[in-house]
This record gives structure tokens, C-alpha cells and sequence, in this order.
């Protein structure tokens, strides 16, 4: 069934959560996810998007274990993961790792960044004591740091920097594959620039599959080849980067997608938007879940729930109605900014490629500020 | 195109001149000589990144700083005829709520969670209107309705927790504007929220604008909202004005290198290109403020004299910077010549 080219597989994961238990009757469930099929391909960057309480946090936790899933697999290199035990699990974590959103509250405060970078190397097993610590100075410097960071604490760094740590310690036994839960959306603009470069730069140097998750379409249209759209619980589309942005197929792609505030004055005006908000997610509504809040619902959509079905185009869209609705993609491509403008920032990436030296790598400039 | 263009014959609705702010134990200003006009009926964006002042000189301007540790170092914000830092606070707080108001990022901490919503509407119409319980219920419900809250008169009766984060956040833009102030500023008031509801208040903000003329100050680092709201449009940089002036210029022929440099390292949404151009290092921090331009040590055009504070220079047709090399094209005609910038 699975093609050698696939890294990561889900069928039907599921995971719900009890909200609360009455004294009398069952406990009331949140299904948070409910039935995902997630292909993702080796080398490949898969984005996942959705509004706040689609779900999407719990799935990129539950592909490693970080939440159990309550139903469904999930298979890494052809391996089912969910009944992994023990030191199975624990090697299996080697090549999975996990990048928080805030990298204040996920990294130690009592450890340096030189311990908590060290850390998965010595639970691993990994090299003798003078090979880890030339190893962190390594990953250190990749990550646009000093060695000499290695003996500060978490809290000596700007949350950019911390996010570096983060990024250096998921990477210390060099993982196959990456998940990134909204790394860069408590960055600051210029920052977040920063670490989306960092993170493209070491996909391509570790040879990592990345998977982020993320509500910022922008830095998604930027970095993913292939997105997944989540809507309560559920994926409503599949297709890559490119294809859906420019020709969505599920009406809540076409209206995440003209919700983006597009930075150009006197651009086409935003459209009419999405109306109301996610329904409750312990009581979905019934048929389509999206169908209250659809434009384009008729009957079907209110009583029969569509699933992701495969388009000629490559995509998958989960909707009645998808290949007789000719949807709207971005307004704008964000291309014709004017001249002036056009010149000034040429004439800045230019003067910049300038003082830093032919090649702007990160580690050719590690932060200057500390 | 400015919609409040016809009154810039009358005197301006705010006028802020020279402000700075420090606090105790810190050498430099945390905000520092700002100055500002605003129109009625005008969107006024400020951009910049954490720890620029925009938020600060906001909640200044509300009176709402805590004064000690912050000081006002020098500055005059001349509102309605009357200059707000002068005012006992009283009077002040005759204006605040009535006419100017502020809403937050979280609206949470600006709601009391004990309270329900509409009561905290109706206190804020009797407070400054005097208006009886039922007029000051009816008002509440009134607002609600024009938020678009659904079924208000329900929600009239609700607590802050039992609404969602958008709809919290349309319940303090309705207490906000109850009073029909004539300034409402807005502090990153989408940035918690996901891009459709984002779309939905930004709407929200722009009819209510519409219907009562009342001015606008949006604090934001988006640079989307940006574009979509703003007459005029002011970049922030470790509690300097570098750049300021209508939008449309601002963004059509941006000068200083800061305002290039977070342009650039916004993703676009064109094709894919490939890597973000961006802003090395950081902001300094608010103890080491160097003299002279706050961005020298980040900026790839920074030479020796930007060691002394280059003024806000008038551009022209209101658009002003506060950089030495700007035009930049004028500053590096060996890159120009390379053809690089053509």
C-alpha cells in the first residue's frame, strides 16, 4: 500500500477529550481529531493550517506521541509508532522531533543551552563527553549563536534566540524528520524573517521533512510545498502550495485565503469574509461541518458529511460540490509593487549581500547582540 | 485619499508634539520626541516591532502610564483644544471612556470577568452620559447590535468568559464606542485573533469609523492591515518616529532602510521565491540606547555620521524620515551604476 517515497503516514486518527462528567449521563467528548489520513513525503516541507481549535496542535502532537491518539495509526517509515513501547519508543524519538511555539516555557530555565542542547544527545547515548560538547558548539554556530552561549541560561536570550536554542537542541541527533508547531508566530516581523530562513537553510542541509504547523499564510505560502487545511477536526483540502492558493477548491480555503490582509495600498478591497465564527466543536454540526458557515451549502451539505476525495489536479478536497464551484484564490500576488519601492529594496538586499560577504548564510553572522 | 482631508483647515483633533518618555533607571528615552497630527475621521497606523513605544506612547496619551517609573520627559498632546498631560485627573477621566477610548490585544484583562458585559457597557454611559439604567441598557444593547454581535440581547446578560475570543474583543470595541468617542485607539487589536475574525473586526472597526467620523489610531505590526486601513502611516524604531506620512507613499516610496528592511522580510504572497531578505541582529536593548540613529547598528547603509541622531526631515507632501541617506539611490551610486538597483 504505502510508496517508498512516504515518511510519515496517519489512517483515521482520531483523538477526543473529555470535557467534562456530569454526575449523571455520559461525559461530554470533544472530538479535537477526528479522522485524519495524512501522506507526507520524505524532503518535503507540509504545512498545516486552520483557525485556533481545528485541532491542529493535538495532530501535530499526536504524530509524536507527545498525545496519545484515542483511534488510528500512525506510521513512520512503515512503522506503526502508536504501539511502540519502551526503548523502541525512545529510539523511534531520534528521528522525530518537536519545536514549540514558545521556546520559553518548553526549554529548562535551571539548565544552560549548553545542557539542554546536550540533553537529547546524552539520552541517546550519543558520543563520549568531549563529542557532545564539540557537537553543540557545532549546532550552536549553525544556529547563528556562539559556543560561548553554551554556559548562559534561557533566560539571557531574546525569544528569537531561544527559538534558535529550540531549533538547535530538536536537531542535536540529527532527526529525520521535523515537526515545528507554530514556530515563528510569537516573533517579532524582523525576527521571524530570521528563523524562517534558519529553518529552510537546515532542511536543506540535514536533509529534513518538516512539518509546520501555522495560521500565518504568508510565512506558509513562503515555506511549504504541499498544505492540509483543518476545519473542526478534519482536513477539507489537500493540495500543494501553489495549487491552492491560486485555485482553492474548498470554499474555507477560499475564505482563509481572502481574509489575508495583502500589504499593497490600493489593492483590489478585501471580500465579503467569512461570517460568524468555528461552530462548537463537542457538537459539530451534522452533514458538512462547515456547511453554517458555507456560501455555496445546498441540501446534501446539510445532511451528508463529504470526505476527502482525490481531484484530477493532484489535490484532495473534502466538499459536495467541489468540481462544479470555480473558487476565488488570492487577490492580489503581491507582485507590481512600484518601481520606487522595487528599487529601494533591491538596493538594500544589495547592500546587505555587500557588508555580509558574498554568501548570507546564518552562521556567517551569529547575533550580534550578546 | 484622506477622509479627513476637508478638516485639516480647522485645527486638528490631536496634535503631539515632542513627546519622550524614560523610566526610572534607565539612561535613554523609551519613547522618544514624537510628534503627531491627526485628523478627525483619519486612520493613523503605527508600525514597528516589540519594544519600539508604540504601545507605550499610547497608554501616555491615555494617561493610563504609570508615572512613577515612567516620566514624561518633555511633550505636549494637544486634544480638543486641551492639552492632556496638563489636565488634573478628574478631568481626564471625564475624557477618558467618553471621548477618547482604547481597546486592547486581550480584551480580558481590559473586561472585568465579574461582571456582565452589558453592565459593563451601560456603566460607561452612565458614567459620562448620565443616563438612567434602562437608557444606559438600552445603549448597551444598541452597541452590541451594532458590533454585530448575534443574539445581544442574550449576550447582554453574559460574562466575558462565555464569549469567544472574537466575539470579546467585538463586546470591547462596543463598550469602547458607546460613548461616540471622537479618538479610538486601537492597541494590535486582531493580532490574538485568526485571520477571518481578524477580517471581520478590521470591518467592524472601518464602518463604525465611517458612521461617527471618529479618528483612528491602530497600533499593529502587520503591515496587511496596514495597507488595508490607514490614511497615514507612522514606523517606530526604539522609540523614534523614522518614518512617517500617507500610506500610500510610505509604501510606494519607503525611505529608511528600517521601513525597507520589514518590508522585505515580510513573505510575500507571490510565487515562491526563496530566501526572506532580512533585518540582521536585534533592537538594543532599552539600557543601551546608542546616541546617535537607533537603527546604525542594523542598518546595511550606516556610515560614520550616523553616530549623530539624524532630524525628521519633511520629504514633501507629508511624508518625512529620519535617515541621513535617504534617498538611498543618492547614497550608493556605485550599486546603482552595477546596475544592481535598476
Amino acid at each position: 500500500m504505502s510508496s517508498p517515497d512516504l515518511i510519515l503516514e496517519t489512517h483515521s486518527l482520531r483523538r477526543r477529550f473529555v470535557t467534562r462528567k456530569p454526575l449523571l449521563g455520559p461525559p461530554v467528548e470533544v472530538r479535537a481529531v477526528d479522522g485524519i489520513d495524512l501522506r507526507i513525503r520524505r524532503g518535503e516541507t507540509f504545512a498545516i493550517v486552520g483557525e485556533s481549535g481545528c485541532g491542529k496542535s493535538t495532530l501535530a502532537r499526536m504524530l509524536v506521541r507527545l498525545i496519545e491518539p484515542s483511534e488510528g495509526t500512525v506510521l513512520f517509515e512503515n512503522r506503526n509508532i502508536t504501539s511502540l513501547r519502551g526503548e523502541d519508543m525512545r529510539a523511534m524519538r531520534r528521528d522525530l522531533q518537536f519545536i514549540f511555539q514558545d521556546p520559553f516555557a518548553s526549554l529548562n530555565p535551571r539548565m544552560t543551552v549548553g545542557a539542554l542542547i546536550e540533553e537529547p544527545l546524552r539520552a541517546h547515548g550519543l558520543g563520549g563527553p568531549d563529542e557532545r560538547r564539540t557537537r553543540v558548539a557545532e549546532l550552536l554556530e549553525r544556529v547563528g549563536l556562539l559556543p560561548q552561549h553554551a554556559d548562559r541560561y534561557p533566560h539571557e536570550f531574546s525569544g528569537g534566540q531561544r527559538q534558535r536554542i529550540g531549533i538547535a537542541r530538536a536537531l542535536a541527533c540529527a532527526p529525520k524528520l521535523v515537526i515545528a508547531d507554530e514556530p515563528v508566530s510569537a516573533l517579532d516581523v524582523s525576527i521571524q524573517a530570521q528563523v524562517v530562513n534558519l529553518l529552510q537553510d537546515l532542511k536543506d542541509e540535514f536533509a529534513l521533512t518538516l512539518i509546520i504547523i501555522a495560521h500565518d499564510l504568508a510565512v506558509i505560502r513562503h515555506m511549504a510545498d504541499r498544505v492540509g487545511v483543518m476545519y473542526l477536526g478534519q482536513l477539507v483540502e489537500v493540495a500543494d502550495t501553489d495549487t491552492l492558493f491560486t485555485r482553492p477548491r474548498h470554499p474555507y480555503t477560499e475564505a482563509l485565503i481572502s481574509a489575508i490582509p495583502v500589504p499593497r495600498v490600493g489593492g483590489p478591497p478585501p471580500g465579503p469574509g467569512l461570517q460568524g465564527e468555528p461552530p462548537n466543536p463537542i457538537a459539530p454540526p451534522a452533514g458538512c461541518r462547515f456547511h453554517p458557515r458555507c456560501p455555496y451549502a445546498t441540501a446534501i451539505c446539510r445532511s451528508t458529511p463529504p470526505s476527502l476525495v482525490p481531484q484530477a489536479s493532484g489535490a484532495s478536497v473534502a466538499c459536495h460540490r467541489a468540481s462544479e464551484l470555480v473558487l476565488q484564490g488570492l487577490r492580489d500576488t503581491g507582485t507590481g509593487r512600484s518601481p520606487a519601492a522595487e528599487q529601494r529594496f533591491a538596493l538594500y538586499r544589495a547592500m546587505r549581500a555587500q557588508r555580509e560577504g558574498s554568501n548570507p548564510s546564518v552562521s556567517q553572522h551569529p547575533d550580534p547582540e550578546i | 485619499m484622506l477622509r479627513g482631508a476637508r478638516m485639516t483647515d480647522r485645527a486638528p483633533l490631536l496634535q503631539i508634539s515632542d513627546l519622550s518618555i524614560r523610566f526610572a533607571g534607565v539612561p535613554g528615552n523609551l519613547v522618544d520626541g514624537i510628534s503627531l497630527t491627526l485628523n478627525a475621521g483619519e486612520t493613523l497606523c503605527i508600525v514597528g516591532e516589540s519594544g519600539c513605544g508604540k504601545s507605550l506612547s499610547a497608554l501616555a496619551l491615555m494617561g493610563l502610564l504609570p508615572m512613577p517609573p515612567a516620566k514624561r520627559m518633555s511633550g505636549q498632546a494637544i486634544f480638543e483644544g486641551q492639552d492632556l498631560f496638563d489636565l488634573p485627573l478628574e478631568t481626564l477621566k471625564d475624557i477618558r471612556g467618553n471621548r477618547m477610548a482604547m481597546i486592547f490585544q486581550e480584551p480580558m484583562t481590559s473586561l472585568n470577568p465579574a461582571i456582565k458585559v452589558g453592565e459593563q457597557i451601560a456603566e460607561a454611559v452612565r458614567r459620562h452620559k448620565g443616563a438612567t439604567r434602562e437608557e444606559a441598557r438600552d445603549r448597551a444593547l444598541e452597541m452590541l447590535r451594532r458590533v454585530r454581535i448575534p443574539a445581544p440581547e442574550k449576550r447582554l446578560d453574559e460574562y466575558p468568559h462565555q464569549m469567544s475570543g472574537g466575539m470579546r474583543q467585538r463586546a470591547m470595541i462596543a463598550m469602547a464606542m458607546a460613548n461616540d468617542p471622537a479618538l479610538l485607539i486601537a492597541d494590535e487589536p486582531t493580532t490574538a485573533l485568526d485571520v477571518t475574525v481578524q477580517a471581520q473586526v478590521l470591518d467592524l472597526m472601518r464602518r463604525l469609523q465611517r458612521e461617527t467620523n471618529a479618528a483612528l489610531i491602530l497600533i499593529t505590526h502587520d503591515l496587511g492591515v496596514v495597507a488595508e486601513m490607514a490614511d497615514t502611516v507612522m514606523v517606530m524604531y526604539a522609540g523614534r518616529i523614522v518614518e512617517a506620512g500617507p500610506v500610500r507613499q510610505v509604501f510606494e516610496d519607503p525611505q529608511h532602510p528600517y521601513t525597507i528592511g520589514l518590508m522585505s522580510s515580510m513573505p510575500d504572497l507571490g510565487p515562491r521565491g526563496g530566501r526572506l531578505v532580512t533585518i540582521p541582529g536585534v533592537v538594543p536593548p532599552a539600557d543601551a540606547m546608542p546616541e546617535g540613529c537607533r537603527f546604525a547598528a542594523r542598518c546595511p547603509f550606516a556610515g560614520p555620521d550616523c553616530a549623530i541622531a539624524p532630524p525628521l526631515r519633511d520629504l514633501g507632501g507629508r511624508h518625512r524620515v529620519a535617515c541621513w541617506r535617504a534617498p538611498l539611490e543618492c547614497g550608493a551610486p556605485d550599486l546603482i551604476a552595477q546596475g544592481v538597483a535598476t
